[in-house]
């Protein structure tokens, strides 16, 4: 009796190990297959080779594993945080792009942008709950805590549909701006911000009323409108401030994320995507498409600190610390 | 009284329901014989063109815009006709008059021509999707927009890549007929407004026959000139292009119409979604073929009309063709840039891919090429430069 409870506790003891802090910030690379990890200092530790395009990548609730939609092997490459190998894989549709976790990480939420769907699979299964059909290309995922509904774009349709996921049907389309890309959502549950990458907008919209609220447009000195092509946004944990990256016009803009009022234009590296802020919100973390490289941003003087290379197409920064 | 107040106030409201437009009329119309798409054009079986047509664009658009129409709650129906020359203009006419109120061409800028003049009484938009001619602008036919890029603009990008390779001395090869006359005359132009110097124009011959030889001889009609950094071809079949390279009396790059080539798409571009486009078209074609520009041209104009009703403040058909022609329109094509048509030549301003065989090699407008609106407005003729005839 004594040994069976020892083997139980042996199986599930990886399972209830706790976050290890390491610090470390991890750089998906779209095209040459990999993730670069760094330590705090920003020194490359490592290259985990994945499968083929790396692109969304989150952590779990622990942060113990580091979950990556690999693109062109239609898997979810799951790596341990510790030992940084890949230690398990879930199958998905075609080229799953961007991801979410239900809020008891029973359950993953991924955008397939070859087939059109938002595929709902069962973590512990490994099986397909639901296949929700929409607009072509979706593209952003979001779950927020205590709803039902999940939200997601469709880069070619121009809109977020809103899903029941339980169900999982749409329940409703917000029509937006051109090529909707990517979501956060205020910590007060009550925005939902969405950035139109080719109309040059971030759309902000008031959850209950399912009614867009705001259209924020941003434009640093020296850019043609069209140039401001936004996709990634973080917001710290107060929900005091917003970052948006600006694609193309090279910028990261900071804004007051209540006031909505711009506060500062952060110079980056070429085609700004995805921005991550750390834990203790001192430092943020941009991946620049067009220069193969990252940016550090100082949080509390709104200034870069330096730019270090990443590896071919740097799509999305995580930090564990 | 009250009775007959009642009564107007159905009869209006009866009107507000029909005149919003909730069934969408597409049409489009190609001829039956098109010459630029015949197979048998190069002996030997070698394809020079795009096999297929273009209405499994036209359709993939329809499809891609599909949940956006329907939640609009437009119904999008698509008419197709095949005419053949002579019978043209009727079967436009009939398309105008079954309800098309967006006509979708892929023809040749003549036939481009006749259509929008018997259509300009009409309700009808006409999309011009393959014919590159810049006189077909000129004609200012208020009822035609383009999205077929021009030759000028075509040409641009070729002279903004050679500007910046600084290949400055440029040999001029052009074919004898009346569009291969075109696209040297419209590179011409752009290549003296960067101030290449053209070293030479020459007309090649398609014969063997020996007493041509300084036209049909490769080595001879790309030697005998002062020195030379490219060969500029215009060969709209492309079946005399094919031979030059490495044949070069001088070992020099060859732009235009093989080599290095400018034009609306690529089946090789990776950027911007563009792979998802293509890989919908691959399986939506019916035999798997690669997306040709004319698709992306055909797609892109159905896209543009779906966008313009989608997303039009009101429900009328002025609402949609309104913003169809407006700068806010920001139609996305998949490569990278908010597209729209402009206002004084209805041309669709846009990025122009510079591939070769199964590479993209740049993206015009090249960087440092401004402009000083937008920089797509730096390929093409301009608002300045652009005169109706």
């Amino acid at each position: 009796m004594r040994f069976i409870l020892l083997a139980i506790f042996l199986v599930f003891a990886p399972a209830t190990s706790s976050a290890l802090n390491t610090g470390r910030i991890f750089v998906s690379n779209e095209k040459s297959h990999d993730i670069y990890v760094y330590d705090a200092d920003f020194n490359l530790i490592k290259q985990i080779e994945t499968s083929q395009r790396p692109r969304d990548m989150k952590l779990n609730a622990a942060r113990t594993l580091l979950y990556v939609a690999c693109g062109d092997d239609d898997i979810i490459d799951v790596i341990d945080v510790e030992t940084l190998e890949i230690v398990d894989g879930i199958p998905t549709g075609p080229s799953p792009e961007v991801f979410e976790f239900s809020p008891d990480e029973s359950q993953i939420y991924v955008s397939n942008e070859e087939d059109s769907m938002l595929e709902i699979i069962d973590l512990l299964a490994r099986i397909t709950v639901h296949d929700v059909p929409t607009g072509a290309e979706p593209e952003g995922v979001i779950a927020p805590a205590g709803s039902n509904k999940l939200y997601v774009t469709s880069e070619v349709a121009d809109m977020v549909h809103v899903v029941d996921r339980d169900k999982g049907v749409v329940t409703n389309n917000i029509i937006v701006g051109t090529r909707p890309r990517r979501f956060v959502i205020t910590p007060d549950t009550n925005e939902l911000w969405v950035s139109a990458e080719l109309s040059s907008e971030i759309y902000v919209i008031d959850r209950t009323s399912e009614e867009i609220t705001e259209i924020l447009e941003f434009l640093p000195p020296g850019f043609r409108p069209e140039d401001v092509t936004p996709v990634g946004m973080a917001l710290t944990r107060d929900g005091g401030i917003g970052l948006i990256s600006l694609g193309r016009a090279n910028h990261v803009a900071i804004i007051d994320a209540r006031s909505k009022e711009l506060l500062s234009y952060v110079l980056v590296g070429r085609r700004a995507w995805s921005v991550a802020l750390s834990r203790d919100e001192k430092i943020a973390v941009v991946a620049n498409g067009l220069s193969d490289d990252i940016t550090l941003i100082d949080m509390q003087t709104y200034r870069p600190i330096r730019s270090i290379p990443a590896g071919r197409v740097p799509h999305t920064v995580v930090i564990d610390d | 009284m009250k009775l007959f107040l009642t009564s107007v106030l159905a009869i209006a409201l009866a009107l507000a329901n029909t005149a919003k437009a909730d069934t969408l009329r597409i049409g489009l119309l190609r001829l039956e014989q098109d010459p630029r798409y015949d197979e048998d054009m190069a002996y030997a079986r070698i394809q020079l063109r795009p096999l297929g047509d273009v209405s499994t664009a036209v359709q993939m658009a329809i499809s891609d815009m599909k949940i956006l129409t329907d939640a609009r709650g437009l119904t999008t129906v698509l008419s197709q006709a095949l005419a053949d020359e002579t019978d043209l203009t009727t079967v436009a006419s009939e398309l105008a008059s079954a309800g098309v109120t967006h006509l979708i061409v892929d023809l040749p800028a003549a036939q481009v021509d006749a259509v929008a003049t018997v259509l300009a009484d009409t309700q009808v938009t006409v999309l011009n999707t393959t014919a590159p001619d810049d006189w077909l602008r000129s004609k200012c036919h208020a009822n035609l927009l383009h999205t077929a890029a021009s030759d000028r603009m075509i040409a641009d990008t070729l002279v903004q890549h050679a500007v910046s390779q600084k290949w400055k001395n440029i040999l001029v090869l052009r074919g004898k007929t009346e569009r291969d006359g075109t696209r040297a005359d419209a590179f011409m132009e752009a290549a003296a407004r960067f101030r290449l110097r053209i070293v030479a124009d020459r007309e090649f011959d398609l014969s063997t026959n020996p007493s041509m030889r300084e036209q049909n001889n490769i080595a001879l009609i790309t030697g005998g000139s002062r020195d030379y950094d490219a060969i500029f071809m215009a060969d709209e079949i492309g079946e005399f292009a094919r031979y030059v390279p490495y044949q070069t009396a001088l070992p020099r790059p060859v732009i235009g119409a093989t080599g290095l080539v400018a034009a609306e798409w690529h089946w090789a571009f990776e950027r911007y979604g563009a792979p998802q486009v293509n890989s919908r078209f691959e399986d939506q074609s019916k035999d798997a073929r690669r997306m040709a520009w004319q698709d992306w041209s055909a797609w892109i104009a159905t896209r543009a009309v779906l966008t313009a009703f989608a997303k039009a403040r009101g429900d009328e058909l002025a609402d949609a063709n309104a913003l169809l022609r407006a700068a806010k329109l920001r139609l996305d094509g998949s490569k990278g840039a908010q597209m729209s048509f402009r206002p004084w030549s209805s041309q669709l301003r846009m990025p122009i891919l510079l591939s070769t065989h199964n590479a993209i090699i740049a993206v015009a407008p090249l960087e440092g090429f401004l402009h000083q609106t937008s920089t797509l407005d730096a390929l093409g003729y301009d608002e300045r430069e652009f005169a109706c005839d």
